[in-house]
Parts: C-alpha cells; structure tokens; sequence
C-alpha cells in the first residue's frame, strides 16, 4: 500500500518537473537560435563598407543607392533599434542589396573583378547562412508553439504564461521578384 | 551528356565487333562448363544412389552434393576470371571514356575502406571489405570517385552439437560515390533511409532521436524529404545551411530516379552518396548472349547514374565562400 502511494507521488511529482524543463528547454532554444540570427545579420552589415568601396570607382551612376546602403549600415550599428525595427532594417537592405546586385549586370568591367568576385561570393555565404538560421528559427518555434498548445504541456505552459511566438515570415514585397524595371526608376 | 542515340551509334561502329569475339568466347566458356558439369551432376548422382541404398546416415547425403557445387564453382572461377577482366579492358573501359574522355577507369580497384569509413554512414565493424570498378575524374569543378562496394559482417555461433558456423551479413552493397563538395561544412550531417517515419509517423520521429549516438535529429520542413529520410547532424543552423531548401529538392528526384535506398553523408569537404543495388554492376553475364544492345545499354545507364549526380545535386555551381 505504501509503494502504491510512493509511486503515486514520485509520478505526480516527476512529470510536472518534466514538462517544465521541457518547455524551458524550447524557449531556450528559441532564443538560442535567435541569438544566432542577430550575428549573422551583423556579419552582412560589416560586408557593405567594402562593398560600397569596390563598387564606387564603376558605378558612377549608383550614388544614391549606395549612400542609401551606407545610412542603413550606420543605423543597424547604433545600437538604438528595437527588434521590430531591426527586423524591417533588414528587410530594407536585402532590397537595397538586391538592387545593387541587379546594376552590376550593367558594368562588365565590375563583374570580372577580382575583389568584387570574392565580395560577391561572401554576400552569398552570408545569405545562405542566414536563410538557414531563419529555418532554424522557424522550426524551433515550431516545436515551441507546439508545446505550448498540444495536451497536456498546455496546461503547464498556461500557468509558466507562456505565449505562442511568431514565425520569420517574408514580407510580401520581398516575395514579388525584384522588378528590375522599378529599381531603375526608383533611383 | 551523350545521348541513348550517341550510344547506339557508338556500340554500332566501335562496340559491336569487339562484343561479338567477346561473345564467342563466353559461349567456349559455357561449352566448357558443361563439359564439366554433366559428368560431376552423374557422379554426385551415383553417390547419393549408392549411399540412399545402403541406408547410411542421412546427413552423409550432403557430403556429394557439396562436393559438386564445390568442383563447379572453382571451375566457373577458374574459367571465368580471365574473360572477366578482358571485357571489363575492353567494352566497360570504352563506355566510361564514350561518357567523359577525363574519367579514368580501374577495373579491379575501389574505393577504399578508410574512405568507407570516413562517411560515417555505416558504422558497423567491418569483417570483410571488397569492391571493383572503380571510375575517378573531374567533372567541371567537382572532383569525383566512386565503385562498386560490398562490405559485409560475420557472427560466429556454436549451434547444439558444439560447431562453429560463421554466418556473412551485408553492411552495403552497391555504389559508392564520393565528390567534393560545393559549400564549406561544419561539422557532419547523415542522411538516412527513413524506416522507422514510414512505420510509425510522428511517434517514429521521437523514436529516432531517441538514437543518441547519432547527434541531433535534424526536422526539415520538406514533407516528401522527411517521410524519405531521417537527418542527423551536429548544429542545427549548419545542417540546414548544407541542406537548402533546392538541395532537398534536388536529393528527392534523385532518389527516385534510383529507385532505390540511398544513403548520404556531408562531412569534410565532400559528400558521400551509397546507393544500393542487389545486382553486380559492370559484370558480364555468362548464360545469356552480350551481343544486344540493351546489354551496352544497362551499364551505360548505370555509369550515367553515378556520373550525372554532380549535375543532379548542382555541385558545379560555386557561388559561395568555397570555390
């Protein structure tokens, strides 16, 4: 009689102390991967003074995309943005970086040169990086939200007052494919 | 890539005539082997009379048998080994310089057991190791190397009357192929067939990472790529950053043009891919004629396999840190 009620309470007392590491664990990895994110988005940032220097010299006729880059860049390091405005920040640039990339096909000389080769390759590492670390992102919350709503993590995470967390998602205007047209006429 | 057309063309002017000396001598060899094979069948025959009418022991009646499998398998050995290896000089040297004149070709060398190994896709002990047809080059920017691999595992047991039986398990049979890889890896991903996914649904993904050694369980938002595989890797980021969203796209067609059980591994600076095949690849048949073209056609089609994956996964696009 005694084991039984030994059992029963070591059970009622395991389990809630499982499901609350386990629901620590996944906010942790949320921030984890988040963490991860924000670097990788600094690391591109720290590529646009080099490419504006490389670029420069050719593109006589792309100043004011390139100073617009720049501005971006002294914003983004300030260091007084808040996370929505870093996130939209980012999505400006990857637009401006776009557009750069697109003016390049115009300058023959630029695109067979060396520095700007390698440039052009790290820019692409970089995205690649982080196009991975917002798929990361995606599926740790994934696991997160799930945890937070399925049964009976539910009710542990209602009383921890855990909220559901939102996925990366691409903003609709990045989804559109760059409109080579419009970047022109922008400028 | 050369065509089936470019291929009927090439076994018509070059092909043909070396085919059809080939083919005499494989029916010399067939001849011959039933020289020798109807009088072995007689005797093992009159034994097994002579011994079920003197009623000795059953188990005596395998002893004959044995015997005569064992006289016909060193005679189709000895008989074989030499035409063999001519035709492999001859007709699958041809076809592997008929799809790219930069592949080199080695009939009796492999990939070795160390590189085997190093892919950390099969981890068991290896007892036993052997492969053949090896074809190695450089196709575009992607160095590439693969074979033919048997490798393979004994158990000893001691069944009731005290002997030893060793018994042969397979590890992989197959292709394996080997090619520098297009982006920088850190550390190592796996990719394996995904039984227990197939069976079980989501309760089988939780079974699966339950498989410690492996490192974590990779859940990748292709649903097709992940009811076809399980994926194991050291960091989540970097496994998705090896593991684009076109790349599982690209290993997905590939798996089904094999139609097979295809494994893959990224770790170092290459990729490993083992396909599994049940048959031999490259060999001649024996019993039935080498004179058609379908014949040329199948290890053509084999040899295109191997030698399209660098298209197949886009290995030649460099556009990223490694070049």
């Amino acid at each position: 009689m005694i084991v039984v009620l030994l059992a029963v309470i070591v059970v009622v007392v395991l389990i809630p102390v499982m499901m609350y590491n386990s629901l620590i664990n996944k906010k942790n990895q949320v921030a984890n991967v988040f963490a991860s994110i924000d670097a990788l988005l600094k690391k591109r940032f720290d590529l646009v003074p080099n490419l504006v220097e490389t670029v420069k010299t050719y593109m006589k006729h792309e100043k004011s995309l390139l100073t617009k880059v720049t501005e971006m860049r002294a914003k983004a390091v300030s260091g007084r943005l808040s996370d929505d405005d870093r996130i939209q920040l980012d999505n400006q640039l990857t637009k401006a970086l776009g557009g750069i990339m697109v003016a390049v096909e115009n300058y023959p000389d630029l695109k067979a040169n060396q520095n700007f080769l390698q440039l052009q390759a790290s820019l692409n590492e970089i995205e690649e990086q982080i196009s991975a670390a917002r798929r990361a992102y995606n599926a740790t919350v994934t696991t997160y939200n799930n945890a937070i709503e399925m049964f009976p993590t539910n009710i542990m995470a209602s009383m921890m007052n855990y909220k559901l967390k939102n996925l990366f998602e691409i903003p609709e205007e990045e989804r559109k494919n760059v409109d080579v047209g419009n970047i022109f006429k922008s400028r | 890539m050369k065509s089936l057309n470019d291929l009927r063309e090439f076994y018509l002017k070059t092909l043909r005539p070396d085919l059809k000396i080939l083919d005499d001598r494989r029916k010399k060899i067939v001849r011959k082997l039933l020289l020798i094979g109807v009088p072995t069948f007689i005797v093992v025959g009159l034994c097994l009379l002579v011994i079920l009418a003197n009623e000795l022991e059953i188990n005596v009646v395998f002893v004959p048998f044995f015997l005569g499998i064992a006289v016909m398998a060193i005679a189709y050995h000895f008989l074989t080994k030499k035409f063999i290896a001519d035709f492999k000089s001859s007709i699958i040297q041809r076809i592997v310089r008929f799809v790219d004149e930069n592949l080199r070709y080695l009939s009796s060398a492999c990939v070795s057991e160390s590189e085997f190994k190093a892919s950390r896709i099969f981890r068991h002990r290896i007892d036993r190791y052997r492969g053949d047809d090896l074809v190695q080059g450089r196709i575009g920017k992607t160095d590439v190397k693969f074979s033919e691999v048997h490798a393979e595992y004994k158990t000893e047991t001691r069944d009731s009357k005290g002997n030893r039986r060793t018994q042969w398990h397979t590890i992989f049979k197959g292709l394996f192929y080997i090619a520098d890889f297009n982006k920088h890896i850190r550390g190592e991903i796996v990719i394996l067939p995904d039984t227990a996914e197939r069976l079980f649904g989501r309760l089988g993904r939780k079974l699966q990472s339950l498989n410690k050694p492996r490192g974590q369980l990779i859940s990748l938002e292709d649903p097709e790529f992940e009811k076809a595989f399980a994926v194991y890797g050291d960091d989540q980021i970097q496994s998705r950053y090896i593991l684009s969203t076109s790349l599982m796209k690209r290993i997905m067609e590939f798996k089904k043009k094999t139609r097979r059980d295809i494994y893959l591994s990224f770790l170092g600076s290459s990729v490993y891919i083992a396909v599994s095949f049940a048959k031999a690849l490259f060999e001649p048949r024996i019993f039935k004629t080498l004179l058609d073209f379908e014949v040329v056609q199948e290890y053509f089609e084999d040899l295109t396999l191997a030698y399209g994956i660098v298209e197949d996964l886009n290995l030649n696009t460099r556009i990223w840190s490694k070049q």
